[in-house]
């Protein structure tokens, strides 16, 4: 153990009392105990973010705790500070208000939070999609296409479109024109939704798609689960193109399909390795247990 | 490729509000939302949600701020929308098109609604948090307008709770309607036709809804899930607003129903009481009256008799063609006056015409509603006035039936001991007796003997 000087013991003291205090302040709000709020967003030491995210995580905007703590925050003048504060000189103070935002769930600040996307600080713009994934609804899920469309495919804002795109966002998405790199990540966004509502759009773009949206519409339908596409992803086992290959044997060992046994265990004589690799994997998915 | 990234950084000063700095604001939007609606788009918006029976009640600048927010999908014929089981945070209101709502409970698959313009669904997931309960399919191609759950709660939260909550209450609404799959299976499988009850009310304010609705109740103990209210108490039709149901289609809007799928169509706009009795509203708006006619409503009956053991209808006060039509349909006619010197005047005469009409006195039953403790006409007087007997009193509840309809409860099925349950199980016991319905199960509270109750009854005065 590194040895702590003497002041660095109390530093951390002190910010370990201060957050005790914020937290049991917030607990009380979202309680419902107590409705004046006094937070010091500029505290060392201190997430004002993560105390509220472990207060709010996993619950809806709608239900109370989160309605107790936002009306006290817009109450207390907290929520316009924090909104100011997305456009802080500094990256911490615009990364830690973009916490306090999503785990807020404040709709108002998706513009502000958008435009954050944008920042070449990559803690900023990966707090703002957060933020947005957080927020959801068609205006965050708006945001973060845009962004995909200037960005390219970027695994943060994929994840987070799937968490914050609405009922039939992606999948009307899927079938609209689209830049290059968006209906990849549509589809991968479509993939991580796992719903089944997705798999007709998902099944068109493997039908019609470039190479690299057949490659990736194999592998979202294999994540859905999705027992109807597993004769179009059969076919797509005799493609040219070896990504493909590989993509439809791993998606269809990730839908158990019994029916295309015959046809992986063709492919594990295939002139590619990882084609014969991925044809193995699958094949084990589909031993008898 | 990947694009490089963008030149500029965040060097601006905040004076407030969020400013971005040149080399910025070229390629990151203020507005990453998608446009605001033109004129034309925002009028078609509107319409359609003011056709939604929950959303034509809210004020205009609600009303606009929802259109605003509201995506339009377009779906193709086949296609499917909501998948039973999944999760779900947005509501589906059906601009054009018609939609099916279908539960799968393997090995068969229920369609429990057909859905067309002014239609919505998804508000159970949406607002309850449940899983979707139906799955829903195109059935033609479709035009949808969906409301996701940030844009209901930030247009609504805290200022329209009465929306949000009639909201909640349709989605509860339907979600034990389907829950009962049961009831949905075995409508038409009943091999007897239903009777159909006209309750008659010639002078306003006499308490005929408060007697139907009431009714309903009685017979929906007897037999539960077979018993259908039928509310053609024009212009203002509000037995469902009585028992605490929201309506969302009525008998009016089945008039542009093609004739293949107006039965699946109808029975969807019935709406389901927890404790048994269903309601189907006439027409939720007074202007769509006009569209009930007597072709409609012989055509309603005759799908609804092959689903219910009971139908109940409410006629309100007018006789109209589509009353009329009706009186040929009924097998009993209830005619409910009260003791006040006009409405027994009104009585007398409806009586006189129903029986001109050819309604036998024996399928004919007068209810007399005593809406004041001390009346000033007596029983007697009324039954001279009448020149007939009266079958069923119903004696003065006090606040009770006012209290129950700001409850939405039905007396007659959650306070029994009330004068209106009393009088109604007595109502419902004669009704059993000469159109005999003895086949449901009878509830533990219901009188052992029809006619000793009616005696009790009629002897109270």
């Amino acid at each position: 153990m590194p040895s702590r000087s003497p002041v660095g013991v109390i530093h951390q003291a002190t910010a370990g009392i201060r957050r005790s205090a914020l937290r049991r302040q917030l607990q009380s709000v979202a309680a419902g105990k107590s409705t004046a709020l006094s937070i010091d967003l500029d505290q060392a030491g201190v997430d004002v973010g993560e105390a509220i995210e472990e207060i709010t995580n996993r619950l809806p905007m709608e239900s109370m705790p989160v309605q107790r703590l936002v009306f006290a925050f817009k109450r207390s003048g907290t929520a316009d500070r924090v909104v100011e504060r997305l456009a802080a000189k500094s990256p911490q103070q615009r990364a830690r208000s973009a916490r306090v935002v999503g785990a807020l769930q404040l709709t108002e600040a998706v513009s502000w939070l958008a435009a954050l996307l944008g920042s070449r600080d990559r803690a900023v713009s990966d707090a703002a999609a957060r933020a947005l994934g957080k927020i959801g609804g068609a205006r965050s899920a708006t945001a973060l296409v845009l962004a995909i469309q200037r960005r390219g495919l970027n695994r943060r804002l994929v994840a987070e479109l799937a968490r914050a795109a609405p009922d039939l966002f992606v999948e009307v998405a899927l079938t609209e024109p689209q830049r290059p790199a968006v209906r990849p990540a549509l589809a991968i966004a479509a993939g991580l939704r796992r719903r089944q509502t997705a798999v007709g759009p998902l099944i068109g773009l493997l039908e019609r798609g470039s190479r690299r949206e057949r490659v990736i519409g194999c592998r979202a339908l294999g994540w859905i689960g999705s027992g109807t596409a597993v004769p179009i992803i059969t076919r797509a086992l005799g493609d040219r193109d070896w990504k493909i290959r590989m993509s439809a044997a791993k998606a269809l060992g990730a839908l158990r399909a019994q029916s295309a046994k015959d046809d992986l265990k063709y492919l594990q004589i295939d002139r590619n390795a990882r084609v014969r690799k991925a044809a193995a994997q699958a094949l084990y998915r589909l031993r008898p247990r | 490729m990947r694009p490089r990234a963008r030149p500029g950084g965040w060097d601006g000063p905040a004076p407030g509000r969020p400013v971005l700095t040149a080399g910025e604001h070229r390629d990151a939007p203020r507005r990453p939302d998608r446009p605001w609606p033109s004129f034309h788009d925002m009028v078609s918006r509107l319409s359609t949600l003011e056709s939604a029976a929950v959303f034509f009640s809210l004020p205009e600048a609600t009303l606009r701020a929802l259109a605003r927010r509201l995506r339009r999908i377009k779906v193709s014929a086949g296609d499917m929308i909501v998948f039973q089981g999944e999760p779900g945070d947005t509501i589906f209101i059906i601009e054009r098109g018609r939609c099916r709502m279908v539960v799968e409970k393997p090995p068969s698959i229920v369609t429990v609604a057909l859905l067309s313009e002014g239609d919505f669904f998804g508000e159970g997931a949406t607002l309850l948090n449940r899983p979707q309960q139906a799955s829903v399919y195109a059935q033609t191609d479709c035009y949808l307008l969906a409301l996701d759950r940030q844009a209901l709660h930030t247009t609504m939260a805290g200022r329209e709770h009465p929306a949000l909550d009639e909201l909640r209450q349709v989605a509860d609404q339907r979600f034990r309607a389907f829950a009962d799959t049961s009831v949905q299976a075995t409508w038409g499988l009943l091999l007897q036709e239903a009777t159909v009850v006209g309750v008659y009310s010639p002078k306003g304010g006499s308490g005929g809804t408060c007697i139907s609705l009431n009714l309903v109740g009685a017979l929906a103990r007897r037999y539960p899930g077979e018993v259908l209210l039928l509310d053609l108490d024009f212009p203002y039709s509000h037995s469902a607003l009585l028992a605490g149901l929201v309506p969302t289609s009525c008998l009016a809007r089945m008039s542009s129903v093609p004739q293949g799928s107006f039965e699946e169509v109808l029975l969807s706009a019935v709406l389901y009481h927890p404790k048994g009795p269903m309601i189907l509203p006439g027409a939720l708006r007074p202007e769509e009256a006009d569209e009930i006619t007597p072709e409609l409503i012989t055509k309603a009956i005759s799908v609804l008799r092959k689903s219910f053991s009971y139908i109940v209808v409410d006629l309100g006060v007018t006789i109209t063609d589509s009353t009329l039509a009706l009186f040929d349909l009924t097998q009993h006619v209830v005619v409910v006056t009260a003791p006040e010197l006009s409405a027994v005047k009104s009585a007398a005469d409806a009586i006189d015409i129903l029986v001109q009409l050819g309604t036998p006195h024996d399928r004919l039953s007068v209810v007399l509603n005593n809406r004041s403790f001390k009346p000033a006409v007596t029983k007697s007087a009324v039954e001279r006035s009448l020149k007939r007997d009266i079958d069923v009193q119903i004696q003065f509840d006090g606040s009770r039936p006012e209290q129950a309809a700001v409850d939405g409860v039905i007396l007659s099925i959650t306070n029994p001991r009330s004068e209106i349950a009393k009088g109604c199980e007595a109502l419902a016991a004669l009704l059993d007796s000469k159109h005999g319905r003895q086949r449901g199960p009878k509830p533990a509270a219901a009188p052992a003997g029809g006619e000793s109750v009616l005696a009790g009854v009629g002897e109270a005065d």
